[in-house]
């Protein structure tokens, strides 16, 4: 289930608040684990038990880590053993097939190959069971004595299919002694807003640009094909911060308190700055448990970029089963080593407009990685880009340009702090409440037209 | 500042989610959508293999995307805030002026080579004189219509091409191209405003050019009574989403001569055959869409026998576009057999051999016969 649609809205989220509320405190809890395991297993119920597998992995890996815990190097091994376990589950559902196909490019390998369905959720909430058993052998966090508890964490739905990664030292304390109340529920109900309009009203429009802009693609020209990535990186960002924004309101509704997850990543000044603005729970998670304990940057020179290479090679991974992503992630790494070793005294020199376009043709190009997993069409699409043989700019791409202009617009200025600087000048004011409640109705029609239009598909070939 | 008043935005919220979860919940269910002319899906049923499958889950998703409260106010919403935004033409539907709702052009990537290449094929197997006609899209004829941003209509390089790979075969080809434009240009209204076909006067229009390219005498204008009826609603319409345009007008064109004594229309589905005395379906102008009025709409076979005519047999290879002018291909031949591939999987070359007919016509709306793929089962 994904939080924009008609069934999540309608049915599941009326439905679960309604019922959360009446429960008492007690078995609030228990129920959310219930209702989580309905969100995720809708569709897919088998994943379920894998999920629950996970869980239960975990938390007995906690149990055991906890209870060896005087001795450190003994708890070391049932801490060793759970996050083989975790990884080695995420490394057969995610990482099989691609592994398999890379072993038989070598000569006389030939492994039989097959495909198996990525379960939903499995990088986020496998990287959270992870933060639960490594943070207990810290002592960052208390173990869990509830298996309900903790498969509330994990299975948790605001955060459970994209994020944010909730460390569960962040959330050990809330599990337990959360007091919901009606002005977090306020404002939980606002952020819900904000970030389901990124995601219906700018998301998906210029995804759709981007779509309509890959249907001609070899003849949009320059700019056209400069366009077209620009709505790719429009829409990547307020899908996935939109995501998020959904995720911390509907956590707030339920007296949840997430990290933010992004941090207004297209303003920033360096590929370094981006990194801190974009993700945020992402490269947390990279740098508490692997950046640091591999020495992070309290060591040698090499050392330091041996350490930096394997984040970022794991960071990309991360993202999909596929080579672009590890390059997409290498592309980063090694743009951060140059900027913390080379650029970053000449970067500060320079101006601030200048600064702020080398990280923007950074980030974007960035996004060509991302998105093309067939390499020699990445490579096409790159070549294009600077192409100028292709003349400026297309016939049908100018039609898509200028059809899309409008919320291209929108969304350049909502990936700037501008919204939020005023609404904080004007949220004391008197009749503030006006305002955002006609936002909520604007966003909620507008959103819900969309969604229901989705559907809509007049057949006119009809006969009886 | 009010604290309750703060919280309104929560009130907002959950009275929208709440009241619409219900009301989906308690309103009776319709069966049909007539704005989409299709069954609206039925509540999937629920038992272990469908639940773990993931089926019911679909079903259900879809059960409720279909049966959402207030479903068409939603699509008018966001066909107007696309259309506001400077998004025209975001479900394929140009919003124009004076009215006009029209289909995008057709892509360049399309199948019109290999489809006349399929005729060409056709006309050798059965060797009878094979006429081949093309409705230009509106948006080509009405281009002073259209939004200033829009997608190129391409009917002058596919006609061209056509009719230039037709040189040299024994298909004859009719271009309306220059009747079409010079009718329009004095102020014919020969499409629909709110659905893609041709008026009534488009396919008289269409006829006459064919009567003069096969050397017979048109019917006369004046033999016809003319018929208007208010309050049609077509497919651009129902496509768009744009609810708040004017209802178009349907004008029949009737030939008092053709009696019921006189007309035999037998419809073919499968095995069945289904008799009528007349070429007009009076019972679809209770519709919205009313177009169905002509020949009852898409059949796989259709045969019109017209005793007024002494002689002529003609079997046509069509879309919906040749139904309204059917009436008039029946004052012109005695027998007209109207054949839709889409539904209709035999021998054709049989049909006419059978039959004996002495001309074949193909007439399409070029927008179907860029993108349709049931005419190359011709044989």
């Amino acid at each position: 289930m994904v939080f924009s649609s008609l069934i999540f809205l309608f049915e599941y989220l009326a439905f679960t608040l309604l019922v959360y509320y009446i429960v008492p405190r007690k078995g609030r809890n228990i129920f959310l684990f219930f209702v989580n395991l309905l969100f995720y297993g809708w569709g897919e119920p088998v994943m379920v038990f894998l999920m629950l597998f996970s869980i239960v992995i975990n938390y007995i890996g906690g149990y055991f880590v906890e209870k060896c815990k005087p001795d450190k190097k003994k708890a070391k091994i049932p801490l060793v053993l759970t996050v083989i376990a975790d990884i080695g589950i995420l490394a057969f559902f995610k990482y099989s097939a691609m592994i398999i196909d890379t072993i038989n490019l070598l000569p006389f390998f030939n492994l039989p190959t097959f495909s198996l369905a990525l379960p939903i959720g499995i990088s986020f909430y496998t990287f959270q069971t992870m933060s639960y058993v490594i943070d207990v052998y810290r002592d960052d966090a208390p173990v869990s004595r509830s298996l309900i508890d903790f498969g509330t964490y994990v299975a948790l739905f605001p955060q459970l299919i994209a994020g944010p990664i909730v460390r569960y030292k962040d959330v050990a304390f809330q599990l337990r002694h959360r007091r919901e109340n009606i002005l977090q529920f306020n404002r939980g109900v606002k952020l819900f807003m904000v970030g389901l309009g990124k995601k219906v009203l700018i998301a998906n429009q210029m995804g759709a640009m981007w779509d309509a802009m890959q249907a001609t693609a070899g003849h949009n020209g320059v700019l056209g094909n400069w366009i077209g990535i620009a709505g790719y990186t429009m829409q990547i960002y307020f899908d996935f911060s939109g995501y998020s924004d959904m995720a911390c309101g509907l956590g707030n509704m339920f007296g949840f308190q997430f990290l933010k997850n992004f941090n207004y990543p297209y303003i920033s000044k360096s590929v370094t700055e981006f990194w801190r603005r974009w993700h945020i729970s992402l490269s947390t998670w990279f740098r508490e448990y692997v950046y640091i304990p591999l020495g992070g940057n309290r060591c040698k020179i090499p050392r330091q970029i041996f350490n930096l290479l394997v984040v970022w090679f794991c960071t990309g991974l991360w993202h999909g089963a596929s080579y672009n992503f590890i390059l997409w992630g290498l592309y980063y790494g090694l743009i951060l080593i140059i900027e913390k070793f080379v650029l970053h005294k000449f970067l500060e020199k320079l101006p601030r407009i200048l600064r702020h376009i080398y990280t923007i043709v950074i980030f974007m190009l960035g996004w060509v990685i991302f998105y093309f997993e067939d390499m020699g069409k990445m490579g096409n699409f790159f070549i294009s880009l600077f192409n100028f043989s292709d003349g400026i700019i297309g016939a049908e791409a100018l039609v898509v340009a200028s059809r899309y202009f409008l919320i291209l617009l929108i969304a350049i200025a909502a990936c700037t702090p501008l919204g939020a600087t005023v609404y904080n000048k004007l949220r004391e004011k008197k009749y503030i409440w006006i305002a955002e409640t006609l936002f909520c109705i604007i966003v909620l029609v507008i959103s819900v037209a969309a969604m229901v239009t989705q559907s809509y598909n007049p057949f006119l070939y009809f006969r009886f | 500042m009010n604290k309750k008043l703060m919280l309104l935005p929560s009130l907002v919220f959950l009275c929208f989610i709440f009241i619409l979860s219900a009301l989906f919940i308690i309103t009776p269910k319709k069966d049909y959508s007539s704005s989409e002319k299709r069954y609206l899906a039925d509540f999937p049923e629920a038992n272990i293999s469908t639940v773990t499958d993931g089926s019911f889950e679909d079903g259900f998703e879809e059960y409720l995307d279909d049966h959402f409260p207030f479903r068409n106010m939603w699509i008018g919403i966001n066909a107007y805030c696309n259309y506001f935004i400077g998004n025209n033409g975001n479900d394929g539907v140009y919003k124009c002026s004076d009215g006009y709702l029209i289909n995008q052009p057709i892509s360049t990537q399309n199948r019109v080579n290999t489809n006349v290449e399929t005729l060409k094929k056709f006309s050798k197997t059965t060797g009878i004189p094979t006429t081949f006609m093309l409705a230009p899209s509106t948006g080509y004829i009405m281009s002073d219509k259209l939004p200033t941003v829009h997608n190129e209509y391409i009917d002058d390089s596919v006609l061209d091409s056509v009719r230039s790979s037709l040189k040299g075969s024994k298909i004859g080809f009719v271009d309306l191209r220059g009747s079409f434009k010079e009718a329009a240009a004095n102020g014919c209204r020969l499409y629909y405003h709110t659905d893609h076909h041709w008026t009534t006067r488009g396919a008289y229009t269409a006829y006459t050019e064919l009567c003069n390219f096969l050397g017979t005498e048109p019917k006369s204008e004046t033999a016809y009574e003319k018929e208007s009826y208010k309050n049609f609603y077509g497919t651009t319409y129902s496509t768009s989403g744009f609810w708040f345009t004017p209802p178009d007008e349907i004008e029949l064109w009737i030939n008092r001569k053709n009696t019921e004594k006189k007309i035999d229309v037998t419809i073919t589905e499968g095995d069945k055959k289904t008799e009528y005395h007349s070429m007009f379906f009076r019972n679809h102008l209770e519709e919205d869409d009313k177009y169905p009025v002509f020949i009852d709409g898409n059949h796989s076979v259709e045969t019109i026998v017209n005793r007024n005519v002494k002689d002529g047999k003609v079997l046509v290879l069509k879309d919906s576009f040749c139904h309204s002018m059917t009436p008039f291909l029946a004052d012109s031949f005695n027998t007209v057999t109207l054949v839709d591939m889409r539904y209709y999987k035999n021998s054709v070359s049989k049909l006419v051999k059978e039959g004996g007919y002495d001309q074949i016509l193909v007439v399409y709306g070029i927008d179907n016969f860029a993108t349709d793929t049931d005419l190359v089962w011709l044989k």
